[in-house]
């Protein structure tokens, strides 16, 4: 017999199955704030990422049996993100818990997966946070979404023997940074002060972020979008000529490859945030003590501004039936002092909560032990951070990045890196036009 | 399954009974019964679930912040139209095509070969050889990616490590030229072995005094192969020609899981990931239905022109 | 084929023409060999960089071994409370359990279709058949959609469900059972008074049992191979099976680059179950895609 082709066939099991699809369509949960009044014990689900999480929410379930919570370890932010909102399609499969990168948030909201937080109470958590992070879990409106975790204002790594070997100073401005890099690959062909990461589009977010460019924008009722401004055109066109000149590699970070040259001396710099002395810790280990920590080079000699690269929140999604207690979780999580000290050492992260964070990273990260004042340059990088707003098509954004700026890392040309911006820029615009969000 | 010369006995004997509408039609599709509905719960809705997506769109409203302001509209062919029109689209169809062009005739000319070498009776360490040939197979294509992946790459690759020692310049195998032979190196590996066994399993079948009475005459190893054991094995070298090209058209796993390792392969290098990053990342599953369905009907379609074109010699038993 | 018949594929065995047909041809057995390195070559590796700790792992060459085997084993294990091996475990319970069951599905599909003659059978086979062109990629979302329905997602459910049909297994099905079953058996049992169903697993499936071998290892690969729908179906990770449970550990391993010696070692001792269950049922791997066209 031949593969059967029949129209009659088709159209029977065509009607089959969409008895079964018709009483599928995914709608989402009702937004019903505070809607259980249950006393009784509750178990609470919380999707993270951060190492050790389920080690500092022991701390809670220990004294909190009543609410117990679980953590679901997730690969990471864009994975969970996916997942959950798979499941607001679905209906049903959400945590009670979860959390969010800063960046996510908008494109959360815009899903309608989360709930917002500001009548179970969230509000008295605000003098905890920056105006910054506030605002990043609030988008500006009277709403509370999420509230603050950990932040990630960058920072600079740099090999400290490379350069008093080659008699350099840590850069000041970008232009020593350029300079530097030029010195050390001409010394050494093989070496480099570092990479242009087209596989990391919050990095060059964040980079563009200090420069003052703000990608997305709320007016009125529209969105503006801004990312070929002239400030990230600057940071582009920066980065495009380091890798042009061959001065600053061009394959991205996080790879193996990229582990391997951290730890052997072939990359001598790290442009990254605070959480970067954890992963220097895991992947060049044998150059504990050659490193030094200092803030972002500046555009302006004597300016003080820098970005964030990460950060996350903890929000409670739509679909949880318990947000009372788990906005009690989020509040304890996030600013007790205990649970804030644990953020801190156990899940290595660096917490937003301002107050608690002085009395909970006094002493410099182990891989930093040689530089006590490891937390006063952190706090120095925190406070540095400019302001940012996130679109809530970050998500598209963020692949057009990965695409243009790896094929114009891969040419090596100046001029491909602002046409991949301006590329960047016309595919999330067009992407909020067709979905018909209000576009300025 | 050894006898070639005898015909299958043929189902139409059951016809000599006559037995009433009951047993005649009812039995069988009861116990088709489990098949049919896994099919329809797990494929067919699915499938179809996937066509209503594709026909609609999500419409926000100014910020589309607030509760209520997004909704899922009805979008006639808009989807098929924005796929059809989206040059990503096209270039990673065209490039799944070059793809497939390594592929296939690598894949299976490497599994033919193996096969009659290990069928030819002057052949040694046969056995071992079908079982290390045949282990690939076992390795799940995100794994084997991951592994070949390290081999790969310039600083911590075995190859490059060598060719440094003897001075000669390797180029960068995941670099813009050669990425897609390195993606297709990892889908040969693993697929060589299941086909050999394929073929092999259609060699055993041929009774060997075909060949003896060849030998007999004077015929080379290579003559046999050529004129007796080719020829024979040809339809299961259809079929997994057939499997082969729809596999080509799915690849995923593959590229997806090098894809950090370089800045060769975009989110979009082949159909089947755009449709992931339209639908996951970009979080428009519409859109990813869409194309979904347009791999869907290109992968059916192809298959039907292909099995056109060798005349249907491998479904023609029954008919 | 008579055209191209005169032209000899390799042209250095011609040269041996008229040695006899068993005299070992070190030139046909030295490609089979160089077909064995190639496809060796990556195991090799995963066999030696696990016996490598994290920082031999980018330092040393690549295939020179090291002795940490046992205690990259040994920090597996205790990753988050043996956690490694509970995706084991999983795995085995997904795609041992699913390639059962899609088994005994296919078999008794594929001995129906071959056996009975009924109305619309052309048709059922035809849209079965349909079902290996459509990707997996392709179901696996709307086949969530669809589970969360029934509020099935995460679960071990929403994993084994799925994959418990599969129209490639129905279709070999069908080419063993009318290799293998001679009608008159079926007809004899069936004028003994024998129930179908009887018949179906006292006489055809002993009689299927070599192709269903070959089917439930085809499964078992298949499942074991699907990293989307586990991926999407699943959030709790203690129902993970192991590819996504090691790919999850491969992209902490971004940032973690201690995790990448566990998963290597983790790769190594996965495909070690799965070469075991390949060596013992090697000689049921006869896949014969085209049985009934031979016969034809």
């Amino acid at each position: 017999m031949r593969i059967a082709f029949k129209a009659g066939a088709l159209a029977a099991v065509a009607a089959l199955a969409l008895t079964t699809a018709a009483c599928s369509s995914p709608a989402s949960t009702g937004d019903t704030d505070g809607a259980s009044s249950d006393s009784g014990p509750v178990n609470l689900t919380y999707w993270a990422w951060a190492p050790n999480m389920d080690k500092v929410v022991d701390i809670w379930n220990k004294s909190h049996p009543d609410i117990t919570v679980t953590v679901n370890k997730q690969d990471g932010g864009d994975a969970a993100v996916t997942k959950l909102l798979t499941a607001i399609k679905a209906g049903s499969g959400a945590p009670d818990l979860m959390q969010a990168e800063y960046q996510k948030i908008p494109t959360l909201v815009s899903a309608g997966a989360l709930k917002d937080l500001s009548k179970l109470g969230a509000a008295s958590t605000k003098s905890d946070f920056t105006a910054g992070a506030w605002n990043a879990v609030t988008l500006g409106s009277s709403a509370i979404y999420a509230v603050p975790q950990d932040t990630g204002p960058m920072m600079f790594y740099y090999r400290k023997d490379v350069f008093k070997k080659l008699g350099l100073k840590a850069p000041a401005t970008w232009d020593d940074y350029a300079k530097a890099a030029e010195v050390i690959h001409k010394a050494d062909p093989t070496q480099y002060l570092g990479t242009f990461s087209s596989g990391d589009p919050g990095w060059f977010a964040g980079l563009t972020q200090q420069a003052g460019a703000s990608w997305w924008s709320i007016s009125g009722q529209s969105w503006g979008v801004d990312i070929d401004s002239a400030a990230s055109k600057k940071v582009a066109s920066y980065w495009g000529g380091l890798v042009q000149k061959g001065v600053i590699d061009n394959d991205p970070m996080y790879t193996p490859a990229w582990n391997a040259a951290l730890n052997d001396g072939k990359q001598v710099g790290w442009i990254s945030a605070v959480w970067g002395p954890g992963v220097l810790a895991g992947n060049a280990g044998k150059t504990k003590g050659d490193w030094a920590a200092a803030t972002l080079p500046q555009w302006t000699a004597g300016a003080n501004a820098n970005g964030n690269w990460g950060g996350s929140s903890t929000a409670v999604t739509a679909q949880s039936e318990h947000p009372q207690q788990a906005m009690q979780f989020i509040k304890w999580l996030n600013t007790d002092p205990t649970a804030v000290k644990a953020l801190a050492q156990i899940a290595n992260i660096y917490p937003a909560d301002v107050h608690a964070t002085d009395s909970a990273l006094t002493t410099a990260p182990d891989f930093f032990s040689d530089q006590s004042d490891f937390y006063q340059v952190a706090a120095k990088a925190s406070a540095a951070v400019q302001p940012f707003t996130y679109g809530p098509n970050v998500n598209v954004a963020y692949s057009a990045y990965t695409d243009a700026f790896a094929k114009a890392a891969q040419a090596k040309q100046q001029s491909q890196f602002l046409s991949a911006l301006s590329s960047m820029q016309s595919t999330t615009t067009s992407d909020l036009k067709k979905s018909g969000f209000s576009v300025k | 399954m050894t006898a070639v010369t005898q015909t299958a006995p043929r189902p139409a004997v059951a016809k000599r009974r006559r037995r009433d509408l009951r047993s005649r039609v009812l039995t069988p599709y009861a116990m088709l019964l489990p098949g049919i509905v896994l099919f329809l719960a797990f494929m067919a809705a699915p499938i179809l679930y996937t066509v209503v997506l594709s026909l609609q769109t999500v419409k926000v409203e100014g910020l589309g912040l607030g509760p209520d302001s997004r909704s899922v509209v009805f979008a006639g062919l808009e989807n098929y139209a924005n796929s059809l029109a989206d040059p990503e689209f096209g270039a990673s169809v065209l490039r799944v095509f070059l793809y497939g062009l390594i592929v296939i005739p690598l894949m299976l000319g490497f599994a033919l070969l193996f096969a009659l070498l290990l069928d030819s009776k002057r052949s040694r360490a046969t056995r071992f050889s079908r079982v290390a040939i045949f282990l690939p197979y076992a390795v799940p294509a995100v794994i084997s990616s991951l592994l070949w992946g390290f081999l790969y790459l310039p600083s911590v690759s075995p190859f490059v490590f060598l060719a440094n020692l003897l001075n000669v310049p390797v180029p960068n195998v995941l670099g813009p030229n050669l990425v897609m032979f390195a993606v297709a190196n990892i889908a040969i590996w693993g697929g060589v072995g299941f086909n050999m066994i394929v073929i092999y399993t259609s060699l055993r079948a041929i009774p060997s005094d075909i060949y003896e009475a060849a030998r007999i005459d004077g015929a080379t190893e290579v003559q046999i192969a050529w004129r007796i054991k080719i020829p024979i094995v040809i339809p299961s070298l259809i079929m997994t020609a057939l499997f082969s090209i729809i596999a080509t058209l799915q690849v995923f796993a593959e590229p997806t899981t090098l894809r950090p390792l370089t800045n060769s392969l975009s989110t979009s290098w082949t159909p089947l990931m755009k449709v992931y990053r339209d639908a996951f990342t970009r979080n428009d599953i519409y859109s990813a239905a869409a194309t979904s369905v347009l791999i869907a009907v290109g992968t059916f379609v192809l298959s039907f022109l292909f099995l056109r074109v060798v005349q249907r010699r491998a479904f023609g038993q029954e008919d | 084929m008579a055209t191209i018949a005169t032209t000899p594929v390799l042209p250095a065995t011609t040269r041996t023409r008229r040695g006899h047909a068993e005299r070992p041809s070190a030139f046909g057995t030295a490609i089979l060999l160089l077909g064995v390195v190639y496809c060796l070559l990556p195991v090799v590796w995963v066999v030696m960089a696990s016996t490598k700790n994290g920082s031999e792992l980018f330092s040393t060459f690549t295939f020179a071994p090291s002795t940490h085997l046992l205690d990259n084993i040994v920090e597996l294990t205790q990753y988050r409370g043996g956690l490694f091996w509970l995706w084991m475990l999983n795995t085995a319970i997904y795609a041992g359990v699913g390639a059962l069951v899609s088994s005994l599905v296919s078999a008794l599909s594929g001995y129906v279709l071959a056996k009975f003659d009924f109305p619309g059978k052309g048709v059922v086979f035809g849209i079965l058949l349909m079902g290996v062109l459509v990707p997996s990629v392709i179901l696996a979302i709307p086949q969530y959609f669809l589970l969360a329905q029934i509020g099935l997602t995460n679960t071990y459910w929403s994993v084994l469900l799925p994959q418990l049909i599969s129209p490639y297994g129905i279709y070999l099905a069908r080419i063993y059972a009318a290799a293998a079953i001679p009608t008159d058996v079926v007809e004899a049992a069936r004028t003994e008074g024998a129930g179908e169903l009887t018949t179906f697993f006292r006489i055809a499936i002993p009689m299927m049992a070599p192709g269903l071998v070959t089917i439930f290892l085809f499964q078992f690969v298949a499942i074991w191979n699907n990293f989307l729908l586990p991926y999407i179906m699943l959030g709790d990770d203690h129902l993970f099976p192991i590819t996504v449970g090691l790919s999850g550990l491969l992209n902490q391993g971004a940032t973690v680059p201690a995790l990448y010696t566990l998963v290597i070692t983790g790769a190594l001792l996965s495909i070690v179950p799965l070469i075991i269950l390949f060596l013992a049922l090697q000689r049921f791997w006869r896949v014969d895609l085209a049985a009934g066209a031979v016969k034809a």
